[in-house]
């Protein structure tokens, strides 16, 4: 049985990457509370590690996907001419991928 | 006791008002009986009402903002001055009375009925205790429509969100041991607006008046569904 698409599998990446988002926020805080890197090379450095870097990169990804679903859910819900909802989706996914393209280019 | 009701005669070209009415009350008077008395003063005011006893589903309205079933709404509860409304999203066909007709569209589109792909027995199809213990909390539905015209997503899309009272009919036949359509009715409610328009607002437990949970059947079926993927 196939369970594809929009409904479903929407409901299923919003949910996880809610965990992901949840877990690293806590990391987040933690490290910054407890251990804050003092200055700029230390910010580089703390950056420059491989799994904060991974973390990181996971970190942005749900949060992309966590948004995509969340505010195509408000579009759905609210904005119902289709040629002013296929503007208003594409405008949020060109935006998103922008983003995601930005951070890469930080990161990388 | 005063109260002030919606008021909208298409024929008669005037907009939309409240009028106000003041009724004497009596011990354990109930709105449909406060309605009723205002229909004694005034004839020309119209409401739906059958049973009294909240079994046939026919008188809800929107009561100082929330959605009631008003023969089991006691008058003693409410603020003065009561504002009785149409059910909010629905087109008013006159006064309190409303067009239901995308409600029952919807219940439709769940099959609401029993299917098998065995062949029918000759007997009952039997079921255990605890199987049919599943079904309580779901069967009692009296189909008032209080809950899906309080609830914000239905307002949006009522044309292709199935709303609360159809997806606790949903999930009644998927959890009926006897109904061998589970896949089909599952993948029935797929896509982004049948089902997944709800947001767990929780509007609709807030009001059923037979005080049944359709967040936690939407839940279900979407755990049914998690099941069925992995
Ligand atoms: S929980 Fe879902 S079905 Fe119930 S009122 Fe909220 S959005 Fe509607
Ligand atoms: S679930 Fe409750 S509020 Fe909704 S139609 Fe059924 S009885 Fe009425
Ligand atoms: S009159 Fe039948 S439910 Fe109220």
């Amino acid at each position: 049985m196939s369970r594809q698409a929009s409904g479903f599998r929407a409901w299923v990446y919003q949910r996880i990457t809610a965990v992901l988002l949840l877990l690293f926020f806590v990391y987040l805080l933690s490290t910054l509370s407890f251990a804050p890197p003092a200055d700029f090379v230390a910010w580089v450095e703390w950056l420059s590690q491989p799994l904060v870097r991974i973390g990181l990169l996971i970190f942005v990804g749900a949060l992309l996907l966590h948004s995509w679903v969340g505010v195509r859910d408000a579009i759905i819900d609210y904005v119902h001419p289709l040629g002013l909802r296929i503007t208003a989706l594409t405008l949020l996914a060109l935006w998103l991928i922008g983003t995601g393209l930005w951070v890469l280019t930080i990161l990388g | 006791m005063k109260f002030r009701v919606y008021r909208y005669d298409p024929e008669s070209g005037q907009k939309p008002h409240m009028q106000d009415y003041d009724i004497e009350t009596f011990r354990g008077m109930m709105l449909r009986d406060a309605l009723k008395a205002i229909k004694a003063q005034d004839e020309t005011f119209a409401f739906r009402h059958s049973c009294g006893e909240g079994v046939c589903g026919s008188d809800g309205v929107n009561v100082n903002g929330t959605n009631k079933l008003a023969c089991v709404t006691p008058i003693a509860d409410l603020k003065e001055p009561v504002e009785v409304r149409p059910f909010p999203g629905r087109p008013v066909i006159r006064d309190l009375v409303v067009d239901m007709t995308q409600f029952y569209e919807q219940y439709k589109a769940i099959e609401p009925w029993l299917k098998r792909k065995e062949p029918t027995p000759e007997q009952e199809i039997l079921q255990s205790p605890a199987d049919r213990d599943k079904l309580d909390g779901l069967y009692e539905c009296i189909m008032c429509g209080c809950c899906s015209t309080f609830c914000p997503s239905f307002w949006w899309n009522p044309e292709k969100f199935l709303g609360p009272q159809a997806l606790l009919s949903a999930w009644r036949f998927l959890a009926d041991s006897r109904d061998q359509a589970k896949d089909e009715r599952l993948d029935f409610l797929e896509g982004p607006y049948k089902l997944f328009r709800c947001h767990s607002i929780m509007n609709c437990v807030e009001v059923c008046p037979k005080g049944l949970n359709p967040t936690k059947a939407i839940g279900h079926i979407k755990e049914l569904m998690l099941k069925k993927a992995v």
